[in-house]
């Protein structure tokens, strides 16, 4: 590894020559106007020499910072920040990629205050008739449904026929079967599967659609609508086409190419997935890793290989619940004094399985709860970190750094690279000997592709800048190939104790040698900046959602936000009020069977990329649209929005928010 | 008797007195002579029907109290402990470790899997420092390495970012995906196509997509790994044909349809699940005669090309090219993009209505994230290359033409797999008095059956005459012609298998895979080198 502090290494592939936009221009008098006013109100004099130093970095920098496209109106606050950035402000990430967000004090640090005993979700429920009317609004549509298919059936029976028997074969999809998606979702199929395109940043590109047959298809217009985006899995904002970590990527496509072309046991194994598995363990904190090429896929190729006849696996859609109301404890006392069913032979061994943070209602499991009943009881802990790691803890290490706890007290961490890292695939990690039976007998290494390696090179990327990188000085062997040979001793020759210490920072040793990383990412700046302004970022959309009197779920520090709106109709209202505003805001609804029936919901996902602009202007779209449907049924203290946006930094540091 | 009678006077007396008062006070109850009338008319002199509904009662009573979800904690089973007994139960259970220690023969299985530094290619440069040429890659069309793929790779990087950050559901459907779709429906000629994000996921997501339990398959005895959790997921009814094996497909096609019609079953959707090229012995389907099968039983056929997709055929289109049918005679075709573009992920290709089912119902597709996008365009740019220049499968066939030629005659080597495929799988050969189980099956797929009178049990995935081998003496040989082969520079590699979790025992192989990106005096002299580590190794074992 090398430490760069230019701009990203001259590579085989030269970028294309930007344009110069008069759009860019306007915003660049702009930030130059800023800094006359800025020197202005310093008196000039002082700060006049590293102002002058700055501002050309500025000036250079900016070209980059802003978009290489045909922007249409600039002023939305999409593009180009609202507030011009000072020459002391100097942003290096496309401002709708990342946001350029310069105020320290909308930074938040996450973490459990210890002690204090980890709160249970408080679920609130709607009034009545909230309920009421939401069962009758699913009845209305079913019977319409119904109705439709008995006229349809008999008036327009061409229409039916791929749902009924013909030429002897079955319906591929009986009519009964696809009801609910034909009847139900199909209504608002216009809020799924929208197409996309260009990064899935801060903002993202909708390619516009339409439908002239009720949802059945849809046709492009050929325009493009850029729009806040609260929907897409960034929480660390790495979702980005600039910056060092594509530059790595980029230079990992120029030596790897795209693939490994093989299976990991077969001949899939690269150098890189090595050294990108022996970071994944150090940043996890624990011994041994091992990477999947799909994170969907991780769960179900390995458990195979870990339990077997006689072995319990315990896993609730509500573990939170259970913990919460001892049943869990009550349930352990029962299967390991009765044993197996009929045998009663003592189970082989019990397995756990919780999801560090629960993606559809935003509540943390209560790990330090588990892990006293894991040693009474003697079970193994698996924790689905899909959406907790780099999004919880000080450390961006998941739910145990969140929780202080030791991740080896947890016996599997699993989790995915799609959602804090901008990339691909998942993790396993655990002990030496659990990691290496995974390797010979889970389903994964014999038959799956081995990870790209454009996609490990971002993992890596990502993760060193999370973590920090200690410099070290190469030794005589070429780092890379230390490595190969000893996945588990790695020899890294530690001449500063905090690399090896978890939650440490990575060695340059443990790097590719080509990867070469801007001094803001080696000293963990960068990492920090993305983990504070993630935790600002989900304390204060949670909290003030909750002042404007909204129902919702979750953790306070949850980058999952569930907004619940309870009926179908007004979900699919809000989604499309949201993207059709003057500066469109891109969300995510769910509503049954991911929900259950009554409680459909808006989810937003919130990313270190957003400023805190961008959350005021959801609030305030959110503030009109749920005065519009009724939405706010929370009971407790309101605050006006104009409030709440002036004392955001207040609300968020409150200990307590009733 | 009469004093009895006189004794028990009073005791009567009371007794109607009581019956009385309780008759008044419960007519005095709201909606009682509702009550009063329907036991009457129940009732109708009949005290067998009173006794029947009191029995219901008791019986609806019983089940509503009846806790639903521990069923088991009030059966004979339970046994009631105290608190203090429980406890002492959980101080002694002692669980087994979550995983066991490696053998050492697992060991050293992990310490022999050769690592690549640098990219992989048909030249890779191994940890040990040596270059290699590499027989064992899936990079049949050589797109591995190819600068115009990196080149777009990287323009899409700038442009999309690396991930796709989201399920296509939720915003994670790029116009780069949907392209890919396009531009594989368009190769193969199908309507549409359906991009998933791992290959191995694919198809074990597509069976369950559309087979339910009730629904029919009748899958070949030696599909992959990934059909057979296919058909798991799925809970459908499964029946078997002998491996590769058209005829016995015809006999229990036959067979399950005279079942249907003796027993008037309702007609449930049925399917023919099978591979082009096998993954487990190369050997290939005759996809005409399987085409003519399904139409004329009126069966679905979903064909896993994973092996076959973009290396058979003049363009690498598959199967469906090699045998110049079209493909929208298959139902539901499968392929790799991650074999046979050598990028990442897999695709299922069909009819728009058979496409837009799985984005609903396919598993994987709905929960994962979308493929990267940079991974997408080179599959996109892949394809375009095997568009423009046959060339390169000709190459292809000729390379594997002249490992065959060399390999084909060696007597200590059986080869099962089809001459046109470009997975070669190598059998160890041993005459018979060495070995330990003399019976080895013939090579060729098509005499299996014919050779005994029988034909399988459809309802178990064994066939009947399972093939004998020792799976540890041939896997140790074969490994130790991997080492021999690799000392002499020559990368191959056994077929990895999960041994004990197939479904039938399959004999242990090694596997090459030729590449369209080595020059044909390079594949000689990789099979040569085989060839001679073959020769040398099973030659020590016969002494």
């Amino acid at each position: 590894m090398a430490i760069n502090p230019a701009s990203p290494t001259p590579s085989m592939f030269r970028k294309k020559p930007s344009s110069a936009m008069s759009t860019a221009a306007s915003y660049l008098s702009a930030v130059s106007k800023a800094d006359a006013r800025a020197r202005g109100l310093n008196g000039g004099s002082t700060t006049s020499t590293p102002a002058l130093s700055l501002s050309s970095s500025v000036t250079s920098s900016s070209e980059d910072t802003v978009l290489h496209e045909d922007i249409g109106d600039s002023a939305d606050g999409l593009y180009y920040p609202s507030v011009p950035p000072t020459s002391e402000q100097v942003f290096t990430t496309v401002h709708t990629e990342f946001g350029h967000c310069a105020n320290e004090s909308y930074r938040y640090t996450s973490r459990h205050t210890p002690g204090e005993p980890v709160k249970g979700v408080v679920e609130q429920d709607p009034p009545y008739y909230i309920l009421i009317t939401t069962y009758v609004s699913y009845l209305l549509v079913i019977c319409i449904g119904h109705l439709r298919d008995f006229i349809g059936k008999r008036f327009k029976p061409s229409a039916f026929r791929h749902l009924m028997t013909q030429d002897g074969y079955a319906a591929l999809n009986s009519d009964f079967d696809s009801f609910y998606t034909r009847r139900l979702k199909s209504r608002i199929d216009d809020c799924f599967s929208h197409p996309v395109t260009g990064v899935p940043g801060r903002t993202i590109l909708l390619l516009d659609r339409y439908s002239t047959d009720h949802n059945v298809t849809f046709q492009p217009t050929g325009t493009r609508t850029r729009g806040l985006n609260i929907s897409s899995y960034n929480y660390l904002g790495f979702a980005q086409g600039d910056g060092p970590c594509a530059d790595a990527v980029e230079e990992s496509v120029a030596r790897y190419g795209v693939s490994a072309c093989s299976t990991r046991r077969e001949v899939g194994t690269l150098d890189l997935h090595l050294q990108a598995e022996a970071l994944v363990a150090r940043f996890m904190g624990m011994e041994s890793a091992l990477i999947s090429s799909m994170g969907f896929a991780t769960n179900s190729t390995i458990i195979p290989a870990l339990v077997s006849k006689g072995c319990l696996v315990i896993s609730d859609e509500f573990n939170h619940a259970s913990i919460r109301y001892g049943a869990l404890e009550s349930l352990l006392r029962e299967v390991i004094s009765q044993g197996q069913p009929k045998t009663h032979r003592p189970w082989k061994k019990i397995l756990i399985i919780v999801e560090g943070l629960y993606s559809m209602e935003g509540t943390l499991v209560n790990l330090p709860a588990l892990l006293e009943l894991k040693k009474k009881y003697k079970f193994y802990l698996f924790v689905d970190e899909a959406h907790s790691v780099g999004a919880m803890g000080p450390h961006g290490r998941g739910v145990a750094d969140y929780f202080d706890v030791n991740p080896r007290s947890i016996d599997i961490l699993m989790g995915t690279f799609t959602k804090s890292f901008g990339a691909a695939g998942g993790y396993i990690a655990g002990n030496k000997a659990l990691i290496e039976r995974l390797r010979i007998s889970s389903h994964y290494s014999a038959y799956t592709e081995a990870m790209a390696p454009p996609v490990l090179t971002q993992v890596m990327a990502s993760m060193a800048s999370i973590m920090g990188v200690t410099i070290i000085p190469e030794t005589k062997n070429s780092s890379s190939l230390s490595l190969l040979h000893s996945s588990n001793a790695i020899p890294v020759p530690v001449t500063n104790l905090e690399a090896t210490a978890y939650p440490g920072t990575a060695p340059s040793t443990a790097l590719p040698n080509w990867v070469s990383l801007p001094p803001s990412l080696c000293d963990g700046s960068d990492g920090r900046m993305r983990l504070r302004r993630l935790a600002f970022n989900s304390r204060y959309l949670n909290r003030a959602l909750r002042k404007l009197g909204f129902i919702t779920y979750g953790h306070d520090d949850s980058p999952v936000v569930p907004l619940l709106v309870f009926h179908p109709g007004k979900m699919a209202v809000f989604s499309r009020m949201m993207r059709t505003r003057a500066i469109p805001i891109v969300i995510v609804v769910v509503a049954y069977p991911a929900t259950p029936l009554v409680t459909s919901r808006v989810r937003f996902c919130l990313s270190a990329s957003h400023t805190k602009e961008d959350i005021d202007l959801v609030l305030k779209a959110c503030d009109e649209i749920g005065e519009l449907l009724d939405l706010k049924q929370a009971v407790g203290e309101r605050w006006p929005l104009e409030e709440i946006t002036k004392r955001a930094v207040e609300l968020v540091s409150m200990k307590e928010c009733p | 008797m009469s004093a009895t009678t006189s004794s028990l006077e009073p005791l009567f007396t009371i007794l109607s007195y009581s019956y009385a008062t309780l008759e008044t006070n419960f007519y005095k109850l709201p909606g009682s002579s509702v009550v009063a009338r329907y036991v009457k008319s129940s009732h109708q002199n009949d005290p067998g029907r009173t006794l029947l509904e009191v029995f219901l009662i008791i019986f609806a009573i019983r089940t509503l109290l009846q806790s639903r979800t521990r069923a088991d904690n009030s059966g004979k089973h339970f046994i009631s402990f105290d608190e203090k007994e429980i406890d002492e139960l959980v101080d002694e259970w002692t669980p087994e470790p979550l995983a066991a220690e490696l053998s050492p023969k697992e060991q050293a299985e992990l310490a022999s899997i050769p690592v690549i530094v640098g990219p992989t290619g048909p030249k890779p440069k191994l940890s040990n420092g040596k270059t290699v040429l590499n027989l064992a890659s899936y990079n049949f069309t050589g797109l591995a390495g190819n600068e115009d793929i990196k080149q777009s790779g990287v323009e899409t990087l700038r442009k999309y970012g690396l991930g796709s950050c989201g399920p296509p559901g939720f915003y994670g459907n790029q116009d780069v995906h949907i392209q890919l779709e396009k531009d594989i429906a368009d190769f193969l000629g199908t309507e549409s196509a359906i991009l998933y994000s791992q290959a191995f996921s694919t198809i074990s997501s597509v069976i369950p997509a559309f087979c339910k339990r009730g629904d029919l398959i009748v899958a070949d005895r030696g599909v992959n790994f990934s059909i057979q959790k296919g058909l798991q997921i799925s809970r459908c009814t499964v029946r078997w044909y002998d491996h590769n094996d058209l005829n016995s497909l015809e006999q229990v096609l036959e067979a399950i349809e005279k079942e249907r019609q003796k027993k008037r079953s309702p007609l449930t959707r049925r399917f023919i699940v099978t591979e082009g090229i096998f993954d487990h012995d190369g050997a290939m389907s005759d996809l005409p005669k399987l085409i003519e099968l399904k139409l004329k039983f009126k069966y679905r056929l979903i064909l896993d090309e994973s092996i076959s997709f973009g290396s058979v055929g003049r363009t690498g289109r598959g199967l469906t090219e090699l045998y110049n049918v079209p493909a929208d005679q298959v139902d539901m075709l499968v392929g790799s993009v991650a074999n046979g573009l050598a990028s990442a992920g897999g695709f299922c290709a069909g009819t728009n209505i058979v496409v837009n089912h799985q984005r609903i119902n396919g598993t994987s597709f709905v929960f994962s994230a979308a493929m990267p996008a940079l991974l997408t365009v080179a599959a996109s740019e892949g394809i375009s290359i095997l568009r423009n220049t046959p060339s390169i499968l000709s190459t292809l066939q000729e390379n594997i033409r002249a490992v065959r030629v060399i390999l084909d005659r060696v007597d200590c080597i059986s080869i099962p797999s089809h001459p046109a495929s470009a997975t070669i799988h190598l059998h160890v050969k041993l005459p018979s008095p060495m070995h330990l189980s003399p019976r080895v099956p013939p090579p060729s797929p098509s005499l299996s059956s014919s050779s005994s009178g029988k034909p399988s049990n459809p309802l178990s995935p064994t066939p009947r005459e399972a093939p004998q081998f020792d799976a540890e003496l041939e896997e140790k040989l074969l490994q130790d012609v991997v080492e021999e082969a690799l000392a002499q520079g020559v990368l191959i590699t056994r077929a990895k298998r999960l041994r004990g979790q197939e479904l039938n025992d399959i004999r242990p192989s090694i596997r090459l895979a030729i590449s369209a990106a080595l020059n044909k005096k390079d594949c000689e002299k990789a099979a040569n080198v085989v060839k001679a580590a073959f020769v040398k190794i099973v030659g020590r074992q016969r002494r």
